[in-house]
């Protein structure tokens, strides 16, 4: 799994439990790459992570996490 | 299942039949010459030479230019199953080469039916490889990152 991790999940759902698709009609991707996001399957290209995150109104570390080696 | 991946599939298929077609021509005509003989299947064949890589050409184009359809994931398939696709018509070409160098070594000429025959089998080949490549492309992200 991806060491990048989000909360796109969560803040679908504490934005009005918005759906998967309307979130990838937003920010200009398939619904598939949403779920690939949610799943951490996928990492995204930094000009989509800026999308997300201004989609729901919040910086970009509150939306992608870098989770590091220890 | 991404759009992408629908067509890729697809593709596979149209790939896999005009396989299968062309084995059983040749199976049933035995011989690469008397394939191409007649004046008229000849022409016919050359318009569907130039026919339908074109008309996969823009159906491709087609789908790329759709955002809901495609998106930078995809894109990034896209270009990943281009080398696999690059790789199986440069060793596709090399086995022509090898296996019509190695036949008709002693004559020292080869028949000009095979140029056709090399034609369709390349682009046999590229249409199955690019499906092939997205098609593990896609299982790939989804097995892991």
């Amino acid at each position: 799994m991806s060491r990048i991790g989000n909360r796109i999940r969560r803040l679908r759902f504490d934005h009005g439990e918005m759906t998967q698709e309307e979130l990838a009609s937003r920010v200009g991707c398939t619904r598939q790459t949403i779920i690939a996001l949610e799943q951490g399957k996928y990492v995204p290209s930094i000009e989509l992570a800026f999308r997300i995150a201004r989609s729901f109104g919040v910086t970009l570390e509150e939306v992608f996490q870098y989770e590091a080696e220890s | 299942m991404a759009p992408l991946q629908k067509r890729a599939w697809y593709s596979l298929i149209i790939g896999i039949v005009l396989t299968g077609v062309l084995v059983a021509f040749l199976v049933i005509k035995g011989d690469v010459t008397a394939f191409f003989a007649d004046e008229n299947m000849r022409y016919i064949l050359y318009a569907v030479w130039i026919g339908v890589p074109l008309i996969y050409w823009i159906l491709v184009d087609i789908t790329l230019r759709k955002p809901t359809q495609i998106d930078e994931r995809d894109k990034h398939i896209i270009e990943k199953s281009g080398k696999a696709q690059w790789m199986a018509v440069v060793f596709s070409l090399a086995a022509w080469t090898i296996a019509l160098t190695e036949v008709y070594r002693e004559q020292r000429q080869v028949p000009v039916d095979f140029l056709t025959l090399i034609l369709v089998s390349v682009l046999i080949i590229s249409i199955l490889a690019q499906s092939f490549g997205i098609l593990t492309g896609y299982w790939r992200i989804n097995r892991d990152v």
